[in-house]
């Protein structure tokens, strides 16, 4: 199936701004942001669609991963 | 502190405060140990002074009876990382109920003059009536004990507040300092005034690079009092770090609000000012007087784009690890790092670039080194601004001041530079003043009379609730965007269980960022408060206090004049929603008013447990 993995932050440092990946049907968000080495201290929030999503939803063809760092700000 | 318990909570009065009273009028100067009344007392900052301010029933803020309060809190100047906090409580002259009543107010700065303050022995200091002549305060460390000395500050008038330090720095050696700009000394025409705070790094490099004590108008209190500043000189204290202390310190650094702001290089995010690349996504940077327009212009102060053209360096106060800030400078042609410019923390630069239409960052830049400078509060002075150039887009026919638009730079320093002066007090008294005068209220980006952080309200209710300022007595304000939480009851339990307790940090000596998440309610204080004091305590009797403390910050907002009505968003987002933001939308009118109905239920209910009297 095909994703398209927006990233934010700092998370584009070394990899990319927005990319289409292909993936095996019923991968969650998580194999995503592990194949990418996303640190996850530095991980908060997981968009599918727009929607606030958990690291192990599982993805669906078309679907758009955003991922964002943490807000902490002040 | 003089401790002769290690039970705080059963015994606060075996825990003794010592406290200078200097009466400005007379120059009497009193200096006695106060046994502690409660946790609160033990634990300091706001958790003590608004106790101390609930005793005095005051309306208008300049007033003789009105004191000025400064002090730490219980780990300021420990081994503690971030340790240095520093509060300044009074009456503010800003943040005032429709009635005109003043409320009483605290606001929190970093830089090393909390530890040195600390360190001369002494707790508190509580400035009574007003000096005829203009003075600065030196507090000194002797071996009888500290000192405290009034001093003529004839030769500091006029001076920015970065000046002023210097100036005092050549004649005070191991000293550190908190001063007031010229904003403070017009405090008739500025209530917006802060407190700058020397750091390490200011004094070494000479340099502007400064922490404030912004909200509420502490400075303009301080002017008011005819206090330029204060100097506090001691010796360094830095005791070893036990294997404890060592253990919470990694937990910081490495726990979930520290490490998204440590250095880029050392695997973090860069600092407050990333929150642009988080909040952009869903168009919720505020832009044009909090008004999103869903385009990419924010993207302009990314970092990503700035370093292009400007030197970056991360930067920290004395002793701390989490680097929550940045430094810009000028960039040479060879690259290497040229004039220096102004700190980059997020509010100040969202309120003084992207919202008031100012995308440069050296413009950017510019202006908040002439707030630092004159000593404004960040926030006040930019949303105040933001509403000014809002009501000339409204306006074309009837333009305020100089006619000033979003992005107009010049035009804006102008407006800057003379609410600075004391020469623009329409700006100068805020934005609850000036829309006031204008009859446009709903533009208004304030909530009980002081403006919003770099957050917008369309992402965050709480700004109602909270006590002393939007992002520090609310920890709410990231929610919606972090969370999506968007059901009113997951709202209500924010705002009156787990939000609130950020207002804990500004009661112990420590910046929220210590642990962001859960407050100073943790076993990583409790591990702090036994390695320093030998103190045997639970994490709950810690919340317990902390929430007394916000609830008697909300008795106290209702007896100068605040009815209900007054907790309440800026009208423009409830009537006007805006279809740029992509998030689910909790500000529409059904909303609120169920939050509204929810959340008073539960304060309601222990508030009326709270009887002022008897504080
Ligand atoms: S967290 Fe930031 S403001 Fe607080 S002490 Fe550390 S560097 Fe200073």
């Amino acid at each position: 199936m095909q994703i398209t993995v927006s990233l934010h932050g700092v998370f584009r440092i070394d990899r990319f701004k927005q990319k289409m990946l292909k993936y095996r049907e019923d991968s969650s968000a998580q194999k995503i942001i592990d194949d990418l080495k996303i640190p996850v201290k530095l991980l908060g929030i997981i968009l599918i669609n727009g929607t606030h999503a958990k690291a192990d939803d599982i993805l669906h063809d078309g679907d758009t991963l955003m991922l964002l760092p943490l807000l902490e700000g002040g | 502190m003089k401790i002769q318990t290690t039970d705080p909570v059963a015994h606060p009065e075996r825990i003794f405060y010592r406290r200078c009273t200097v009466d400005l009028k007379t120059g009497s100067i009193k200096i006695e140990d106060i046994p502690c009344r409660n946790l609160e007392d033990v634990l300091g900052g706001f958790g003590r002074s608004f106790q101390q301010l609930a005793e005095r029933e005051i309306k208008t803020a300049y007033c003789a009876e009105n004191p000025l309060i400064v002090n730490t809190g219980l780990l300021t100047g420990s081994s503690a990382m971030t340790g240095l906090r520093t509060y300044f409580s009074s009456y503010s002259p800003i943040k005032k109920s429709k009635q005109g009543m003043s409320a009483a107010m605290w606001s929190a700065g970093s830089g090393k003059f909390g530890a040195k303050f600390k360190w001369t022995g002494l707790d508190e200091l509580i400035f009574e009536n007003r000096s005829e002549k203009p003075v600065y305060v030196l507090i000194k460390e002797t071996i009888n004990g500290p000192e405290v000395e009034l001093k003529s500050a004839d030769h500091l008038l006029g001076l920015s507040t970065h000046k002023k330090i210097m100036t005092l720095h050549q004649a005070h050696n191991d000293a550190h300092f908190a001063a007031i700009g010229q904003a403070g000394e017009n405090w008739q025409n500025v209530t917006m005034g802060s407190v700058a705070l020397s750091t390490v790094n200011q004094l070494k490099s000479g340099d502007d690079k400064l922490r404030f004590a912004g909200r509420g108008g502490m400075g303009s209190m301080m002017g008011y009092k005819n206090i330029l500043a204060l100097v506090a000189q001691s010796e360094d204290k830095n005791l070893p770090i036990s294997d404890a202390v060592k253990k919470v310190h990694t937990q910081v650094i490495k726990g979930g609000g520290a490490a998204r702001l440590q250095p880029i290089k050392r695997g973090g995010g860069g600092g407050t000012w990333a929150a642009y690349d988080v909040m952009q996504p869903f168009n919720a940077v505020p832009i044009n007087n909090y008004r999103p327009q869903g385009n990419d212009l924010p993207e302009e102060l990314f970092r990503e784009n700035v370093e292009k053209n400007y030197d970056i360096q991360s930067a920290a106060c004395y002793r701390c690890g989490i680097t929550c800030h940045n430094y810009i400078s000028e960039k040479n042609a060879d690259g290497s790092r040229g004039e220096f410019i102004a700190k980059f923390d997020y509010e100040p630069l969202n309120l003084l670039g992207t919202n008031i239409g100012i995308h440069e960052a050296g413009q950017a830049g510019r202006l908040i080194q002439l707030c630092d400078n004159y000593g404004m509060d960040a926030i006040s002075l930019g949303v105040t601004v933001s509403y000014a150039l809002s009501y000339n887009e409204r306006h074309p026919e009837n333009l305020l001041f100089n006619g000033a638009n979003f992005g107009d730079y010049e035009k804006i320093c102008e407006l800057v530079i003379l609410a600075g002066e004391g020469k623009l007090p329409d700006i100068g008294k805020g934005s609850k003043y000036l829309s006031e005068l204008m009859g446009e209220t709903d533009y208004a980006y304030h909530i009980k009379g002081l403006e919003l952080a770099a957050y917008l309200p369309e992402t965050n209710p709480g700004y109602c609730w909270a006590i002393a300022g939007g992002h520090m007595s609310m920890g709410s304000y990231g929610t919606l965007i972090r969370e999506g939480i968007s059901d009113v009851n997951s709202w209500v339990k924010v705002i009156t269980e787990d939000k609130l307790h950020i207002v804990g940090f500004d009661m112990i000596g420590l910046c929220k960022f210590f642990d962001i998440t859960q407050g100073i309610g943790t076993q990583m204080v409790v591990d702090c408060l036994k390695s320093e004091f030998d103190f045997e305590i639970k994490p709950e009797k810690i919340k317990d206090a902390v929430r007394r403390s916000f609830l008697l910050g909300l008795a106290l907002e209702l007896r100068q004049g605040y009815t209900k009505s007054e907790y309440c968003l800026p009208a423009e987002v409830v009537n006007n929603p805006n279809p740029h933001i992509k998030l689910p939308n909790i500000t529409n009118k059904e909303f609120i008013a169920a939050l509204d109905e929810k959340v008073w239920n539960v304060f309601d209910a222990e508030l009326l447990k709270i009887n002022l009297n008897k504080i």
